[in-house]
């Protein structure tokens, strides 16, 4: 019982922390906190559903045109709309990005209503049974997924300079520039890749669950959350907060109440907040006076 | 800042001016149909929901969005308190208004911990996430999906569901409450919320205990949204969960950014431009976020301080000492 709930926390976990660590890369590289991220989670469901089912594209293929769909999305939201309030205050900023948010969850009613989307099963594989553990074709599909592309990401901060080069833009735009570094470009890249980590995680959980346009409202309270829990800004930090949201949703639901499944992660906030601030991962905020 | 302000005479225009419009609305009644006259009772409850808005996100200078909550909270304790307790609605309208301000207490006493801007937003998000849940899930007390109907209720001899009615008392209320906000934001403590915004540490280094005052502001904010939603559960008759979800939210946005971040004037045009409007988009699915999407974001890049920056150039009566000028 505890196995399994396990694996399927693990599972809904690894959703949580692809959306949170997502967020963490454009906040990491732009200081923007992209308030309509669930709707961009939601976009890249929607547009792997219109591939898969209403076009008739294979499922792979339809995830890596969804994706890039988005990454484009992301790199022209940046260029058209966050960049000319660029100097403008942090609300200013927050604002268009809820704005963003709703002209995608729009756009998805125009065309669907108010109906509710099932999309086929993708990995339809037989479920293995180990001892009286059940792990199906979709949460080995997922923890897999999201492992690979982990590690790649990972990989790539620690390996090259990518790392060092997200830092130096999150301290100082200025000095970055000064160093020789296109931080408009730079940050081109980190909402793209941002929007399209982000579809990412629409993508994955659309063959296990029902599409609506709202439902990227929830994964952005998830996804905060994760970021909270780790710390925000932290990148491992979202990842774990992430997978540790999703395995405390399953207990809380097994343990005390199914309706509390859906607000765990409001908790999580409310209590990290008021007990620990800076997350299990943050550097606590120094204010200069 | 090179604010033209009013002069003396200016300044007394601009007083009568403040008393002549609710002056002239006293006669509006004469000239409405029972349509528009929803739509005009509709928008009294909206000005005072971007008011309250328009003091966290505008003169406060925080992020919130926790202002559609106690919306809710207004509308679900002026109902729960009618149908349930059978106060008198005249009477739950302050109540919601309390109801609210300690909405506004809970949703904002992480400032007390130090948590501010992004951390706050997500915090107030939170709590509206919550309250909606709470609104679906507290069957007994606000019915659920289904929602809970205002009990049938007359005043001075006149049934509550009588339009022209309702529309004295919302005036009354909304009247009220803007003169009440108008005057405390040019107290001691208005002049604290806008130096908060400015700059916090030099505002915390004059011995003004910042974090209290961002929890004043919220409380203050929740009771005028409170008491909006007392007037919105008795204008519609009949509350339901999804009034308060995320499409009035992005409404709100839209009408505080339209009429002018953190300026009073700019809350009733704001206010009173967007109510009518959606009205039409009912029909279609998809339309009011797309219109009111674009909105907002037509507003932040084309004319960052609204419509009241506009009436401002035009002459210096509707000069305010509220907002932040446009950089």
């Amino acid at each position: 019982m505890l196995m399994q709930l396990t694996l399927g926390g693990l599972s809904q976990g690894m959703i949580y922390a692809l959306i949170a660590l997502s967020l963490t890369v454009v906040y990491r590289s732009t200081t923007v906190v992209n308030f309509g991220h669930g709707d961009f989670v939601m976009a890249g469901a929607f547009l792997s559903y219109v591939l898969v089912v209403l076009a008739g594209v294979a499922f792979l293929p339809a995830a890596a045109l969804a994706m890039i769909a988005m990454f484009v999305l992301g790199v022209m939201f940046n260029r058209g709309l966050i960049r000319p309030i660029r100097g403008g205050p942090h609300i200013g900023l927050a604002l268009m990005c809820i704005a963003a948010g709703y002209l995608l969850r729009g756009i998805a009613r125009m065309v669907w209503g108010r109906e509710v989307l099932p999309m086929p099963p993708v990995f339809d594989m037989d479920p293995i049974f180990v001892g009286d553990l059940v792990i199906t074709g979709d949460a080995v599909f997922i923890i897999g997924t999201v492992l690979v592309l982990l590690l790649l990401f990972f990989g790539l901060m620690a390996l090259t300079d990518l790392g060092k080069m997200v830092q130096a833009v999150y301290q100082s735009p200025r000095g970055a520039r000064l160093i020789g570094l296109n931080v408009d470009r730079f940050n081109d890249f980190s909402w793209g890749v941002g929007a399209a980590l982000g579809a990412l995680g629409g993508i994955l959980v659309a063959p296990v669950s029902l599409l609506h346009p709202d439902l990227g409202a929830s994964f952005l309270i998830k996804g905060f959350a994760a970021m909270t829990l780790g710390g925000f800004g932290s990148l491992g930090g979202a990842v774990l907060g992430g997978v540790l949201l999703g395995i405390a949703e399953q207990y809380a639901g097994a343990y005390l109440d199914t309706a509390l499944i859906e607000i765990t992660a409001y908790v999580v906030i409310v209590a990290v907040l008021f007990i620990r601030p800076q997350g299990l991962f943050g550097r606590k905020a120094v204010v200069k006076v | 800042m090179s604010q033209i302000m009013p002069s003396a005479r200016q300044r007394k225009m601009r007083t009568l001016l403040f008393w002549a419009v609710p002056a002239v609305l006293l006669l509006l009644p004469l000239a409405t149909n029972p349509y528009t006259q929803f739509i005009a009772n509709g928008m009294l409850v909206s000005v005072l929901v971007t008011l309250g808005f328009t003091l966290t996100i505008g003169n406060l200078g925080q992020l919130a969005f926790a202002n559609t909550a106690f919306f809710g909270i207004g509308a679900y304790s002026s109902a729960i308190l009618a149908a349930k307790l059978g106060v008198p609605w005249l009477l739950t309208i302050p109540l919601a208004g309390a109801f609210g301000a300690l909405g506004g207490f809970l949703a904002s006493a992480a400032a007390l911990r130090g948590i501010r801007t992004y951390y706050l937003a997500i915090i107030t998000l939170a709590f509206g996430e919550l309250m909606r849940w709470a609104y679906l899930h507290a069957k007994p007390l606000t019915g659920g999906t289904d929602g809970m109907p205002m009990p049938r209720e007359t005043l001075l001899g006149i049934s509550l569901t009588d339009d022209t009615l309702k529309f004295y008392i919302f005036l009354a209320v909304t009247v009220l409450l803007v003169k009440a906000t108008l005057n405390l934001m040019r107290s001691h403590f208005g002049r604290a919320v806008m130096a908060v915004r400015e700059n916090e540490i030099a505002t915390a280094s004059l011995a003004i205990p910042t974090a209290r005052v961002i929890l004043a502001t919220f409380m203050w904010s929740g009771f005028v949204v409170g008491c909006a939603g007392a007037l919105f559960a008795r204008h519609v008759g009949h509350v339901f969960p999804e009034s308060f979800g995320m499409l009035h939210l992005i409404a709100s946005f839209a009408m505080v950014l339209v009429g002018g971040l953190g300026s009073v004037l700019g809350a009733v045009l704001g206010a009173v431009l967007l109510t009518a409007l959606p009205e039409y988009l009912r029909a279609f699915p998809g339309m009011e976020e797309l219109f009111f999407g674009l909105i907002v974001a037509g507003v932040l890049v084309a004319m960052p301080m609204g419509l009241a920056s506009l009436l401002r150039r035009v002459s210096p009566i509707f000069v305010e000492r509220f907002y932040r000028e446009a950089p």
